[in-house]
């Protein structure tokens, strides 16, 4: 089963997102601070990280830059997830080498759509 | 609705009421407990003279006012979704500026995060006007593209250095950016670089396990871009791994330094000032 980590401080986007993809029958793992999110990429098997780049204890963008770091997470999909604006949210998810963005609020419709496509590059 | 000074509430309070004030911002910036404690110190936020607006046992939003010498400084104001459209912003400045005029203060400053136009708004109907805009910048850890083949020397400053050296900079800084901010920094860094060509300057900056932050880049002496950008390479020689962050800087030539050196543009702050 595919395993995605969601790495996200806001109890209401969490929920959306487990029920966007709730059909789609992926293994959802939540995290709701950086070091969790850290701790749960390093400790389970994860094929796709959903950051949230404003966290509570340590930015979004300073976890991405730790997970691209560490070896055992090489070829992991990380997406950027933010509420920023979107000429921001692109230069940011681009400079810190995510592997892809979406912007909130998420679209329900075209969401799962777009996790297919991060987890399956190559074959979307 | 009614204010109440915010030192009767704890930090797991003021965090909460905060995030939710910010849930749907313009730039989300959600703190956890120990980040906010820290903010408000390295600051000088005085929680007896901030405030939380309730009605009943319900928080609808809260101001911070940060104090050093005559000056105070507004910070993270935030209405919840409870106090929207009530006028809560306003009665919380209200408060603010009352507190800053009973301690006699001569100046209360502040930052909007530029395209917030309903807060500017709020600023200006309570007599703020800007002073100049700043701009947060990021540098993500890598390689350095730039090469910098003319540095002299490197000293690695002490504390005791470092402090004297932002006490006599020659622009002013603003708030986030004192001295006094460095002086409650407690593990507070810095490099002095010296060019072959006569160029010096020096950086002075807090650095984590994974964060270099608080960063400030003083020129002494030559080219303005040429020596901040030779600053930053030697720093990030230094700390290859860190991701950085540089907050509240002016857009003039040292910024194209920080640029060459790899720096980009996250967002920019208002700076705002009322005389009193």
């Amino acid at each position: 089963m595919i395993t995605i980590l969601q790495i996200e401080d806001n109890f209401a986007n969490k929920i959306l997102v487990e029920r966007v993809l709730a059909p789609h029958n992926y293994r959802l793992l939540h995290a709701a601070d950086g070091e969790t999110g850290m701790s749960l990429a390093l400790s389970e098997k994860v094929d796709l990280v959903l950051v949230d780049m404003g966290l509570p204890d340590i930015d979004g963008q300073t976890i991405v830059t730790m997970m691209k770091q560490i070896p055992e997470l090489d070829g992991i999909p990380i997406i950027a997830i933010t509420a920023w604006p979107i000429d921001t949210a692109q230069e940011m998810a681009e400079r810190y080498g995510c592997d892809g963005l979406i912007t909130k609020p998420i679209d329900v419709k075209s969401f799962p759509d777009q996790i297919k496509a991060f987890l399956t590059p190559n074959n979307p | 609705m009614r204010l109440v000074s915010a030192d009767n509430f704890n930090f797991d309070e003021i965090t909460e009421a905060y995030n939710q004030s910010r849930v749907d911002y313009l730039v989300p910036m959600p703190m956890n407990t120990a980040r906010l404690k820290e903010y408000a110190r390295v600051y000088d936020v005085d929680l007896k003279r901030s405030f939380v607006a309730v009605r009943g046992d319900t928080k609808l939003g809260l101001i911070m006012l940060g104090i050093r010498d005559n000056r105070s400084w507004i910070t993270r104001l935030g209405v919840l979704p409870a106090g929207r459209r009530q006028g809560t912003g306003n009665y919380l400045m209200e408060a603010c500026i009352a507190e800053a005029h009973q301690a006699e203060h001569t100046q209360l400053w502040l930052e909007v995060i530029k395209g917030n136009a309903p807060a500017h708004r709020l600023f200006t109907k309570h007599g703020f006007y800007e002073t100049r805009e700043l701009i947060v910048a990021r540098r993500p850890p890598g390689p350095q593209e730039l090469v910098v083949e003319n540095i002299k020397q490197i000293t690695t400053l002490e504390q005791d250095e470092i402090l004297i050296l932002l006490a006599h900079r020659r622009q002013r800084p603003n708030w986030l950016n004192e001295t006094e901010s460095f002086q409650n920094i407690h593990n507070l860094s810095g490099i002095l670089v010296e060019l072959d060509n006569g160029g010096r300057g020096w950086v002075a900056y807090r650095a984590s396990l994974l964060q270099l932050t608080h960063i400030v880049v003083e020129v002494a002496a030559g080219d303005p871009t040429e020596v901040t950008a030779a600053v930053l390479y030697a720093l990030h020689q230094r700390h290859k791994r860190q991701d950085a962050v540089a907050e509240n800087l002016p857009e003039d030539e040292q910024w194209l330094g920080f640029q060459q050196a790899g720096y980009f543009d996250s967002f920019r702050r208002i700076e705002m000032l009322k005389e009193m």
